[in-house]
């Protein structure tokens, strides 16, 4: 027994000391979401895109397998390991995912949150997302105006526990509120971001109140998908409808009539920009002191990915107001953020 | 190992072929030699495995695991089981943030008061189990939401992210570049319940009334306080298992453990199962718990490095654990055939 753990202790003594030393100086981007979720798939392709347009050493995304804050610092540690300088982290806590990152920074990597912020202080260069309560202002905006001005509206949204969905509730509302009265906010439901509890609750709404309604925005991309599907299935063009994102079923949906529109957000431009900023800090740029920083509830250096209404005309041609706002956003990068020597 | 013979007869005093047999079939030298044959491999392939980051990376998170799994042996070795370990890890770990954050108490009291509150919430358990006569599935499958949804309501789920700075910096400390103290406590706990186990009266009771409850209660011990303090070790150890979180976190989070704390149910049985510790009570293995929760991580560590998807290490954790219980069958039924046992 002695003799097999003495053998055991000295071959990996040996391979310690065998180990070959890494030494990349690439840029290696690792783009890490808090778990799997169909918002961050564009980020496989925004990573590969940048690793071709701007010659990165990898622009991988790595996918925890599920919403779990230690699968995400595991993950996040291996990647540091494995060579990766440089994160795209979409946080799986806002507070809880700040160490991890600071352990980052500690060896020398470089971190964007993006999609979703770290709460101040925190060690992330600065936060890249959607103004999401903006976002959610100007999509009510468009239903309302779509509605005729008038009417009732049901709020399907996500999950209560992201600062964002708060933001988006009060925003919802106060595009409502400037009806003064004229439109009300009937009905939000909140956490249903997955589709489980998502069919469950705005199937059950729309059969009980589909009669009571004349408008819905949603703001998660499931219940987006969900009640797309239902409108579908139930024909009612009566109802006007607002979604968020671009999954196949709502893009279908404003084709065939059943949603009059959808807020594209920029999970692309997030990804592709993202790591281009990363690989020019990398290379010696600096973010600049006078940058114009916007804030949100969780941090002061924040900035806004875009949005961008498509309605039934702009609906088939998604892709190239993505590609636009990604453009305007990298220029934007360019010319008031980085001071490149 | 230790255990109490479940029959009445005890064996003949073994030869020492036998005993080498034993040994050989152990569950701790099987993983000895998985733990040192996957370490080799993957120290020999795999860039980036043993530097110094890594191992401490890996030494932190088997402190954490071994901390859960030994929480829920606690438990285990009566024959019961404890699903509400990660609740009850969470209540310590947001208790701990209240004090020393909001009520401006010091760490070390502090950390007294969250691990005493552990051990309350573990009381409330093994009262309500032994009182109750329902298996501890039933109960603590209900206390898990009770202490989470208090917990959620009393904090509004709102993180202590500014917590005194030593708290952050025993998370990160080293020793020689590369072992974390959060391993080196939880080994200190399993040399603490080695001894209680092994060498005193409370320790051979518990496993006394795990290998058979009316024999226990024949000879005269009272099961029912033996299950009630059963249950209390397992609250004090998920407390401990908290705090190293928030140490390794640097912040007292809602999430730390998942929704109700279920993120922590897969580590808590995968260590002390893997380990040799018997689900159906009786018989316990600190050291296996140990080694269980090394093996675990050291083998995720190397398919994160090998770039294996999350998911796929997911199923293979879970493989891992059916594979434990039907390998420890199969060794019960071949020691009970050579008259081993």
């Amino acid at each position: 027994m002695k003799t097999i753990i003495k053998a055991a202790a000295g071959l990996l003594m040996g391979a310690v000391f065998a180990a070959p030393v890494f030494a990349d100086v690439k840029t290696k981007v690792a783009l890490v979401p808090g778990g799997p979720h169909p918002y961050f798939a564009a980020w496989e392709k925004a990573g590969a895109d940048a690793m071709k347009d701007f010659q990165l050493g990898a622009a991988d995304y790595k996918v925890p397998a599920k919403w779990e804050l230690a699968q995400q610092s595991q993950l996040l540690e291996s990647l540091l390991t494995q060579g990766y300088n440089s994160f795209l982290i979409f946080p799986g806590d806002a507070v809880g995912t700040t160490s991890v990152a600071q352990e980052l920074v500690d060896n020398g990597a470089n971190v964007i949150a993006t999609a979703g912020c770290l709460k101040d202080p925190s060690p992330a260069l600065f936060c890249l997302g959607t103004d999401t309560g903006n976002s959610a202002y100007l999509g009510a905006k468009e239903l309302i105006r779509a509605m005729g001005g008038k009417g009732r509206i049901a709020h399907f949204t996500g999950f209560l526990v992201d600062p964002n969905t708060q933001l988006r509730i009060d925003a919802v509302q106060k595009a409502a509120d400037e009806t003064n009265g004229a439109v009300k906010v009937v009905q939000v439901i909140a956490d249903i971001d997955a589709p489980q509890p998502a069919e469950e609750k705005i199937n059950a709404y729309l059969a009980a109140n589909a009669n009571n309604i004349d408008g819905i925005i949603t703001t998660a991309w499931v219940p987006a998908v969900v009640a797309a599907n239902s409108l579908r299935k139930i024909g009612d063009k009566r109802i006007k409808m607002v979604g968020i994102d671009h999954d196949e079923v709502v893009i279908k949906a404003i084709d065939d009539g059943f949603v009059d529109g959808t807020m594209l957000q920029n999970p692309y431009g997030q990804g592709y920009v993202g790591s281009y900023v990363l690989d020019k800090i990398r290379s010696g740029c600096k973010l600049k002191a006078d940058a114009p920083w916007k804030s949100n509830a969780l941090t002061t250096k924040f900035v806004d990915s875009g949005t961008v209404f498509a309605d039934a005309k702009a609906a088939p041609t998604y892709v190239n107001a993505m590609v636009g706002i990604t453009k305007d956003l990298k220029d934007k990068f360019d010319k008031d953020f980085l001071a490149c020597p | 190992m230790t255990g109490v013979p479940r029959s009445s007869q005890m064996p003949a005093t073994p030869s020492r072929s036998a005993v080498s047999m034993r040994v050989l079939l152990s569950n701790e030298f099987g993983l000895t030699a998985l733990i040192a044959l996957t370490a080799v491999v993957f120290a020999l392939t795999l860039e980036g495995f043993t530097s110094p980051f890594s191992l401490f990376a890996m030494g932190r998170q088997i402190g954490i695991d071994t901390m859960i799994g030994l929480a829920m042996m606690a438990v285990i070795v009566t024959g019961g089981l404890d699903l509400s370990v990660g609740a009850i890890g969470v209540c310590a770990a947001m208790t701990f943030g209240w004090l020393a954050q909001t009520k401006g108490v010091p760490v070390l009291p502090s950390v007294v008061l969250a691990v005493l509150l552990g051990g309350g919430l573990g009381f409330i358990n093994g009262f309500a189990v032994v009182k109750s006569g329902v298996h501890s599935f039933i109960i603590t499958l209900a206390s898990m939401s009770i202490f989470f949804g208090i917990m959620v309501f009393l904090t509004k789920a709102a993180a202590y992210n500014g917590l005194p700075a030593e708290v952050s910096a025993f998370g990160k400390f080293k020793f020689f570049k590369t072992i974390s103290p959060l391993l080196l406590i939880s080994v200190a706990s399993c040399i603490g319940l080695a001894l209680l186990y092994r060498f005193t009266v409370l320790g051979r009771q518990m496993l006394a009334a795990g290998a058979n409850a009316r024999a226990a209660e024949l000879s005269g011990i009272r099961t029912g306080r033996v299950i009630v303090a059963c249950h209390i070790l397992t609250g004090l150890l998920a407390a401990m298992a908290g705090l190293l979180v928030v140490a390794r976190t640097g912040a007292a989070v809602p999430s730390m453990a998942g929704q109700l704390g279920q993120d922590w149910l897969l580590p808590a049985f995968l260590a002390p199962v893997l380990g040799g510790t018997l689900l159906s009570g009786g018989r316990v293995s600190v050291l296996g718990t140990l080694l269980g929760a090394t093996f675990v991580n050291v083998l995720t560590s190397g398919l994160l490095l090998m770039q294996v998807g999350s998911f796929w290490i997911l199923a293979i954790l879970g493989s891992m654990l059916l594979a434990a219980v039907f390998t420890d069958r199969a060794r019960q039924v071949f020691l009970k055939s050579r008259g081993m046992i």
